[in-house]
Protein backbone atom coordinates (compact mmCIF):
# COMPACT_ATOMS: atom_id res chain seq x y z
CA UNK A 1 0.00 0.00 0.00
CA UNK A 2 2.63 2.25 1.42
CA UNK A 3 5.06 1.20 -1.66
CA UNK A 4 1.44 1.71 -4.33
CA UNK A 5 1.23 5.31 -2.83
CA UNK A 6 5.09 6.19 -3.26
CA UNK A 7 5.03 5.05 -6.55
CA UNK A 8 1.88 6.78 -7.17
CA UNK A 9 4.27 9.77 -5.99
CA UNK A 10 7.02 8.91 -8.11
CA UNK A 11 5.27 8.62 -11.57
CA UNK A 12 3.39 12.12 -10.59
CA UNK A 13 6.69 13.70 -9.70
CA UNK A 14 8.07 12.12 -13.17
CA UNK A 15 5.20 13.72 -15.10
CA UNK A 16 5.66 16.94 -13.39
CA UNK A 17 9.42 16.96 -14.58
CA UNK A 18 8.48 15.71 -18.10
CA UNK A 19 5.98 18.52 -18.44
CA UNK A 20 8.40 21.22 -17.39
CA UNK A 21 10.95 19.85 -19.28
CA UNK A 22 8.94 20.39 -22.02
CA UNK A 23 8.00 23.43 -21.38
CA UNK A 24 11.65 24.86 -21.13
CA UNK A 25 11.94 22.82 -24.34
CA UNK A 26 9.46 24.65 -26.11
CA UNK A 27 10.66 27.96 -25.82
CA UNK A 28 13.81 27.14 -27.69
CA UNK A 29 14.49 24.87 -30.34
CA UNK A 30 13.09 21.19 -30.58
CA UNK A 31 15.10 18.29 -30.19
CA UNK A 32 12.16 15.91 -30.77
CA UNK A 33 13.62 14.85 -34.61
CA UNK A 34 15.52 12.80 -32.76
CA UNK A 35 15.12 9.15 -31.44
CA UNK A 36 14.48 8.89 -27.87
CA UNK A 37 14.30 4.89 -28.05
CA UNK A 38 17.94 4.47 -28.97
CA UNK A 39 21.83 5.56 -28.83
CA UNK A 40 24.60 5.04 -30.94
CA UNK A 41 28.18 5.21 -29.89
CA UNK A 42 31.21 6.56 -32.21
CA UNK A 43 34.65 6.85 -32.27
CA UNK A 44 35.85 9.23 -34.93
CA UNK A 45 38.18 12.02 -35.85
CA UNK A 46 37.22 15.45 -35.04
CA UNK A 47 36.73 17.22 -38.01
CA UNK A 48 35.10 20.62 -37.14
CA UNK A 49 34.15 22.06 -33.69
CA UNK A 50 32.04 24.75 -34.36
CA UNK A 51 30.96 27.33 -31.40
CA UNK A 52 28.30 28.87 -32.35
CA UNK A 53 24.32 29.60 -31.45
CA UNK A 54 21.69 28.69 -31.13
CA UNK A 55 23.50 25.02 -31.07
CA UNK A 56 26.91 24.31 -31.24
CA UNK A 57 27.75 21.35 -33.71
CA UNK A 58 30.33 18.16 -33.99
CA UNK A 59 31.27 17.07 -37.27
CA UNK A 60 33.59 13.73 -37.46
CA UNK A 61 34.62 11.37 -39.80
CA UNK A 62 34.10 7.53 -38.68
CA UNK A 63 35.80 4.91 -40.03
CA UNK A 64 34.14 1.29 -40.29
CA UNK A 65 36.11 -2.08 -40.12
CA UNK A 66 36.72 -2.01 -43.68
CA UNK A 67 38.37 1.20 -43.41
CA UNK A 68 35.26 3.29 -45.27
CA UNK A 69 35.04 6.99 -43.58
CA UNK A 70 31.31 7.93 -42.97
CA UNK A 71 30.90 11.88 -41.94
CA UNK A 72 28.53 12.53 -39.19
CA UNK A 73 26.90 16.05 -38.38
CA UNK A 74 26.17 15.85 -34.16
CA UNK A 75 24.34 18.78 -32.73
CA UNK A 76 25.03 19.95 -29.32
CA UNK A 77 23.38 22.08 -27.11
CA UNK A 78 23.44 26.17 -26.68
CA UNK A 79 27.11 27.19 -26.42
CA UNK A 80 25.78 29.73 -23.28
CA UNK A 81 24.23 26.03 -21.60
CA UNK A 82 27.84 24.52 -22.51
CA UNK A 83 29.26 27.18 -20.65
CA UNK A 84 27.56 26.93 -17.61
CA UNK A 85 28.33 23.19 -17.43
CA UNK A 86 31.96 24.03 -17.75
CA UNK A 87 32.28 23.47 -21.44
CA UNK A 88 35.19 25.97 -23.44
CA UNK A 89 35.43 26.64 -27.28
CA UNK A 90 38.83 24.77 -26.71
CA UNK A 91 38.21 21.64 -25.43
CA UNK A 92 37.32 19.70 -28.88
CA UNK A 93 40.24 20.72 -32.08
CA UNK A 94 40.81 19.48 -35.21
CA UNK A 95 41.99 15.95 -35.84
CA UNK A 96 41.16 15.00 -31.91
CA UNK A 97 39.75 11.29 -31.55
CA UNK A 98 36.91 11.35 -29.63
CA UNK A 99 34.28 8.79 -28.81
CA UNK A 100 30.58 10.41 -28.41
CA UNK A 101 26.75 9.14 -27.43
CA UNK A 102 24.23 10.17 -30.08
CA UNK A 103 20.68 10.03 -30.73
CA UNK A 104 20.22 9.58 -34.76
CA UNK A 105 17.73 11.52 -36.45
CA UNK A 106 14.81 9.55 -37.29
CA UNK A 107 15.30 10.59 -40.84
CA UNK A 108 18.10 8.15 -40.93
CA UNK A 109 20.24 10.95 -42.32
CA UNK A 110 24.08 10.98 -40.23
CA UNK A 111 23.23 13.03 -38.08
CA UNK A 112 22.56 13.12 -34.54
CA UNK A 113 21.88 14.73 -30.70
CA UNK A 114 25.25 14.81 -29.00
CA UNK A 115 24.00 13.18 -25.47
CA UNK A 116 28.02 13.13 -24.47
CA UNK A 117 31.42 13.17 -25.81
CA UNK A 118 34.64 11.26 -24.37
CA UNK A 119 37.43 13.97 -24.97
CA UNK A 120 40.75 13.67 -26.62
CA UNK A 121 42.32 13.33 -23.08
CA UNK A 122 39.95 11.02 -21.98
CA UNK A 123 37.26 12.73 -19.73
CA UNK A 124 33.93 12.44 -20.52
CA UNK A 125 31.35 15.75 -20.42
CA UNK A 126 27.57 15.72 -20.69
CA UNK A 127 26.20 18.34 -22.97
CA UNK A 128 23.16 19.03 -20.84
CA UNK A 129 20.57 18.49 -23.29
CA UNK A 130 16.90 19.35 -21.90
CA UNK A 131 14.91 16.08 -20.31
CA UNK A 132 18.21 14.40 -21.33
CA UNK A 133 16.92 11.13 -19.51
CA UNK A 134 13.75 11.11 -21.97
CA UNK A 135 16.75 9.20 -24.33
CA UNK A 136 17.10 5.91 -23.87
CA UNK A 137 20.74 4.42 -23.53
CA UNK A 138 21.28 1.60 -25.50
CA UNK A 139 24.27 -0.30 -24.14
CA UNK A 140 27.20 -0.15 -26.43
CA UNK A 141 27.18 -4.00 -27.64
CA UNK A 142 23.30 -4.00 -28.66
CA UNK A 143 23.54 -0.98 -30.71
CA UNK A 144 23.24 -1.20 -34.41
CA UNK A 145 24.59 1.39 -37.19
CA UNK B 1 37.25 73.76 12.07
CA UNK B 2 34.69 71.72 11.14
CA UNK B 3 30.82 73.03 11.60
CA UNK B 4 28.62 70.47 13.88
CA UNK B 5 26.56 70.10 10.79
CA UNK B 6 29.14 69.58 8.28
CA UNK B 7 30.19 66.51 10.89
CA UNK B 8 26.78 65.21 10.60
CA UNK B 9 26.60 65.23 7.48
CA UNK B 10 29.50 63.61 6.80
CA UNK B 11 28.73 61.07 9.02
CA UNK B 12 25.40 60.20 7.79
CA UNK B 13 27.34 59.97 4.27
CA UNK B 14 29.96 57.05 6.05
CA UNK B 15 26.52 55.77 7.11
CA UNK B 16 25.00 55.48 3.70
CA UNK B 17 27.98 54.51 2.19
CA UNK B 18 28.99 51.16 4.79
CA UNK B 19 25.32 50.07 3.95
CA UNK B 20 25.66 50.85 0.02
CA UNK B 21 28.61 48.63 -0.02
CA UNK B 22 27.42 45.50 1.79
CA UNK B 23 24.81 44.77 -0.49
CA UNK B 24 25.25 41.71 -2.23
CA UNK B 25 25.37 43.03 -5.66
CA UNK B 26 28.83 43.03 -7.67
CA UNK B 27 27.43 46.19 -9.71
CA UNK B 28 28.16 49.71 -9.06
CA UNK B 29 25.33 51.04 -7.25
CA UNK B 30 22.30 51.61 -8.78
CA UNK B 31 20.82 55.15 -7.20
CA UNK B 32 18.61 53.82 -4.63
CA UNK B 33 16.01 56.33 -2.48
CA UNK B 34 14.94 56.51 0.33
CA UNK B 35 11.51 55.29 -0.10
CA UNK B 36 12.01 51.92 0.16
CA UNK B 37 13.60 50.96 -3.72
CA UNK B 38 14.91 47.57 -3.26
CA UNK B 39 18.49 46.46 -5.14
CA UNK B 40 17.40 44.12 -7.78
CA UNK B 41 20.12 44.73 -9.95
CA UNK B 42 22.36 41.66 -10.62
CA UNK B 43 21.84 38.25 -12.72
CA UNK B 44 18.99 35.75 -11.79
CA UNK B 45 17.88 32.75 -13.02
CA UNK B 46 13.87 31.13 -12.83
CA UNK B 47 13.38 29.35 -9.60
CA UNK B 48 10.14 27.24 -10.35
CA UNK B 49 9.32 26.61 -7.24
CA UNK B 50 8.70 29.77 -6.31
CA UNK B 51 6.63 30.31 -9.46
CA UNK B 52 2.82 29.90 -10.32
CA UNK B 53 2.85 28.86 -13.43
CA UNK B 54 0.04 29.53 -16.61
CA UNK B 55 -2.70 27.52 -17.08
CA UNK B 56 -2.18 25.15 -20.00
CA UNK B 57 -5.54 26.18 -20.06
CA UNK B 58 -5.65 30.30 -20.46
CA UNK B 59 -8.84 31.70 -19.47
CA UNK B 60 -9.37 32.58 -23.29
CA UNK B 61 -12.76 32.54 -24.74
CA UNK B 62 -13.82 29.57 -26.42
CA UNK B 63 -13.31 30.30 -29.95
CA UNK B 64 -9.70 31.40 -28.94
CA UNK B 65 -9.31 28.62 -26.66
CA UNK B 66 -10.22 26.07 -29.21
CA UNK B 67 -7.36 27.63 -31.49
CA UNK B 68 -5.00 27.47 -28.65
CA UNK B 69 -5.73 24.44 -27.59
CA UNK B 70 -5.26 23.28 -31.39
CA UNK B 71 -1.67 24.51 -31.80
CA UNK B 72 -0.84 22.84 -28.89
CA UNK B 73 -2.08 19.23 -29.63
CA UNK B 74 -0.89 19.54 -32.99
CA UNK B 75 2.64 20.58 -31.65
CA UNK B 76 2.76 17.84 -29.04
CA UNK B 77 1.27 15.03 -31.45
CA UNK B 78 3.89 16.17 -34.08
CA UNK B 79 6.96 16.32 -31.36
CA UNK B 80 5.77 12.65 -30.01
CA UNK B 81 6.09 11.51 -34.20
CA UNK B 82 9.82 12.88 -34.18
CA UNK B 83 8.30 15.26 -36.91
CA UNK B 84 8.12 18.77 -34.41
CA UNK B 85 6.50 21.81 -36.15
CA UNK B 86 8.90 24.36 -37.03
CA UNK B 87 8.09 27.64 -34.76
CA UNK B 88 8.93 30.64 -34.06
CA UNK B 89 12.67 29.78 -32.39
CA UNK B 90 13.02 27.01 -35.14
CA UNK B 91 13.79 30.95 -37.26
CA UNK B 92 15.89 32.16 -34.50
CA UNK B 93 13.35 34.87 -33.16
CA UNK B 94 13.19 35.98 -29.86
CA UNK B 95 10.32 35.01 -27.76
CA UNK B 96 9.24 38.47 -26.62
CA UNK B 97 6.70 39.96 -24.17
CA UNK B 98 5.78 38.25 -21.60
CA UNK B 99 7.72 34.95 -22.63
CA UNK B 100 11.00 36.00 -21.94
CA UNK B 101 10.11 36.85 -18.30
CA UNK B 102 10.08 32.93 -18.49
CA UNK B 103 13.74 33.00 -18.24
CA UNK B 104 15.15 30.01 -19.90
CA UNK B 105 18.69 30.99 -19.52
CA UNK B 106 19.23 33.90 -16.99
CA UNK B 107 18.39 37.57 -17.39
CA UNK B 108 19.55 40.68 -15.80
CA UNK B 109 18.23 43.38 -14.03
CA UNK B 110 19.90 46.97 -14.25
CA UNK B 111 18.67 50.10 -12.41
CA UNK B 112 19.71 53.34 -13.78
CA UNK B 113 18.34 56.96 -13.99
CA UNK B 114 15.06 57.27 -15.07
CA UNK B 115 14.96 53.40 -16.23
CA UNK B 116 14.82 49.56 -15.60
CA UNK B 117 16.48 47.22 -18.06
CA UNK B 118 15.87 43.61 -17.92
CA UNK B 119 18.33 41.61 -20.51
CA UNK B 120 17.53 38.12 -21.24
CA UNK B 121 20.24 35.98 -22.08
CA UNK B 122 18.87 33.51 -24.96
CA UNK B 123 18.74 36.31 -28.11
CA UNK B 124 20.11 38.78 -26.27
CA UNK B 125 16.31 40.03 -25.36
CA UNK B 126 16.38 44.05 -24.08
CA UNK B 127 13.23 45.18 -22.19
CA UNK B 128 13.42 48.72 -20.87
CA UNK B 129 10.88 49.91 -18.51
CA UNK B 130 10.76 53.64 -18.65
CA UNK B 131 10.39 55.08 -14.90
CA UNK B 132 7.77 57.63 -14.18
CA UNK B 133 6.60 58.21 -17.32
CA UNK B 134 2.93 58.61 -18.97
CA UNK B 135 2.08 54.89 -20.74
CA UNK B 136 1.43 55.83 -24.57
CA UNK B 137 -1.91 54.98 -25.95
CA UNK B 138 -1.93 52.03 -28.48
CA UNK B 139 -2.43 53.33 -31.16
CA UNK B 140 1.06 55.57 -30.53
CA UNK B 141 3.22 52.85 -29.96
CA UNK B 142 4.42 50.56 -32.85
CA UNK B 143 4.04 47.42 -32.44
CA UNK B 144 7.10 44.93 -31.35
CA UNK B 145 8.60 41.99 -29.54
CA UNK B 146 8.79 43.77 -25.98
CA UNK B 147 6.20 46.50 -26.41
CA UNK B 148 6.36 50.31 -24.73
CA UNK B 149 6.55 49.67 -20.74
CA UNK B 150 6.61 51.85 -18.08
CA UNK B 151 6.97 51.78 -14.38
CA UNK B 152 6.93 53.24 -11.29
CA UNK B 153 7.98 52.04 -7.52
CA UNK B 154 5.25 51.36 -5.25
CA UNK B 155 6.79 51.67 -2.38
CA UNK B 156 9.19 48.01 -2.79
CA UNK B 157 6.70 47.06 -5.74
CA UNK B 158 7.86 48.08 -9.37
CA UNK B 159 4.23 48.44 -11.01
CA UNK B 160 4.82 47.91 -14.67
CA UNK B 161 2.17 48.46 -17.73
CA UNK B 162 3.19 47.24 -21.45
CA UNK B 163 1.19 47.49 -24.38
CA UNK B 164 2.45 47.32 -27.90
CA UNK B 165 3.33 43.61 -28.17
CA UNK B 166 2.13 42.48 -31.70
CA UNK B 167 0.03 40.16 -32.18
CA UNK B 168 2.34 37.84 -33.25
CA UNK B 169 4.17 37.47 -30.38
CA UNK B 170 2.29 34.81 -28.51
CA UNK B 171 3.01 32.82 -25.08
CA UNK B 172 2.03 29.50 -25.21
CA UNK B 173 0.05 29.58 -28.02
CA UNK B 174 -2.33 31.87 -27.30
CA UNK B 175 -3.62 34.16 -29.49
CA UNK B 176 -4.18 37.87 -28.16
CA UNK B 177 -5.64 41.27 -29.89
CA UNK B 178 -3.11 44.35 -30.61
CA UNK B 179 -5.16 46.12 -27.41
CA UNK B 180 -2.92 43.22 -24.51
CA UNK B 181 -2.31 45.20 -21.99
CA UNK B 182 0.52 43.10 -19.66
CA UNK B 183 0.63 44.21 -16.19
CA UNK B 184 3.74 43.39 -13.91
CA UNK B 185 4.39 43.79 -9.59
CA UNK B 186 7.76 43.13 -9.04
CA UNK B 187 8.85 42.73 -5.57
CA UNK B 188 11.97 40.98 -3.63
CA UNK B 189 10.79 38.81 -0.76
CA UNK B 190 12.94 38.73 2.23
CA UNK B 191 13.50 35.43 1.14
CA UNK B 192 15.84 36.68 -1.49
CA UNK B 193 13.04 35.87 -4.25
CA UNK B 194 12.31 37.99 -6.52
CA UNK B 195 8.80 37.75 -7.85
CA UNK B 196 7.14 39.04 -10.90
CA UNK B 197 3.29 38.75 -11.02
CA UNK B 198 1.96 39.08 -14.34
CA UNK B 199 -1.96 40.04 -14.88
CA UNK B 200 -2.76 39.75 -18.61
CA UNK B 201 -5.58 41.66 -19.95
CA UNK B 202 -6.98 41.85 -23.28
CA UNK B 203 -11.16 42.04 -23.19
CA UNK B 204 -11.31 40.80 -26.86
CA UNK B 205 -9.80 37.63 -26.49
CA UNK B 206 -9.64 36.90 -22.58
CA UNK B 207 -13.03 36.37 -20.41
CA UNK B 208 -10.85 37.12 -17.29
CA UNK B 209 -7.53 38.53 -16.33
CA UNK B 210 -4.83 35.69 -16.61
CA UNK B 211 -2.27 35.71 -13.95
CA UNK B 212 0.94 33.83 -13.38
CA UNK B 213 3.95 34.37 -11.62
CA UNK B 214 7.55 34.01 -12.40
CA UNK B 215 10.11 33.93 -9.07
CA UNK B 216 13.81 34.54 -9.31
CA UNK B 217 16.48 33.79 -7.71
CA UNK B 218 20.15 35.86 -7.74
CA UNK B 219 22.75 34.01 -9.00
CA UNK B 220 26.14 36.04 -7.54
CA UNK B 221 28.73 36.36 -9.40
CA UNK B 222 27.44 35.91 -13.08
CA UNK B 223 27.77 38.17 -15.63
CA UNK B 224 25.50 37.02 -18.87
CA UNK B 225 26.96 35.52 -21.90
CA UNK B 226 26.84 37.07 -25.22
CA UNK B 227 24.02 35.46 -27.68
CA UNK B 228 24.09 35.50 -30.77
CA UNK B 229 21.56 33.17 -33.27
CA UNK B 230 24.63 32.98 -36.00
CA UNK B 231 24.20 29.32 -37.36
CA UNK B 232 20.72 27.84 -37.30
CA UNK B 233 20.73 24.89 -38.90
CA UNK B 234 17.00 23.73 -38.64
CA UNK B 235 14.34 25.46 -40.72
CA UNK B 236 10.71 24.99 -41.57
CA UNK B 237 10.33 23.21 -44.76
CA UNK B 238 6.86 23.59 -46.94
CA UNK B 239 4.88 21.36 -44.71
CA UNK B 240 5.90 23.84 -41.47
CA UNK B 241 8.26 20.73 -40.16
CA UNK B 242 11.50 21.65 -38.67
CA UNK B 243 13.83 20.12 -40.57
CA UNK B 244 17.87 20.33 -40.66
CA UNK B 245 20.05 21.89 -42.50
CA UNK B 246 22.90 19.13 -43.25
CA UNK B 247 26.26 20.49 -44.71
CA UNK B 248 28.58 18.42 -47.07
CA UNK B 249 31.69 16.71 -45.25
CA UNK B 250 34.03 18.95 -47.73
CA UNK B 251 32.62 22.86 -46.06
CA UNK B 252 31.16 21.51 -43.01
CA UNK B 253 29.10 24.75 -41.61
CA UNK B 254 30.59 28.18 -41.55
Amino acid sequence: MIFEKLTMRGSLCLAVVLLMAATAAEAHHSFAMYDHTRTLTLKGTVTKFQWTNPHAYLEIDVRDTKGAVKHYTLEGTSINMMQRIGWRSNMIRFGDSIKVVMAPVTSGEAVGLLLEVTLANGETKALGVPAENTFKRTPEQEQRP
Amino acid sequence: MMSAKTALLAAAGILVFAAFSHTPSSYAQAPQSAAGIPDITGSWERARDASIPAQSQPPLKPQFLKEQQAKTQAAREASAKGTPLADRATMCLPEGMPAMMGATFPIEILQSKGQVTIIEEAFTQVRRILLDQPQKAVDDVEPGFYGHSVGHWEGGTLVVDTVGVRENVVFQNAPHSADMRIKERISLGANGILRDDVTIEDPATLEKPWTFTFGYRRIPNYSLLEYVCEDNREFADEKGQQKFRVDTPANPGK
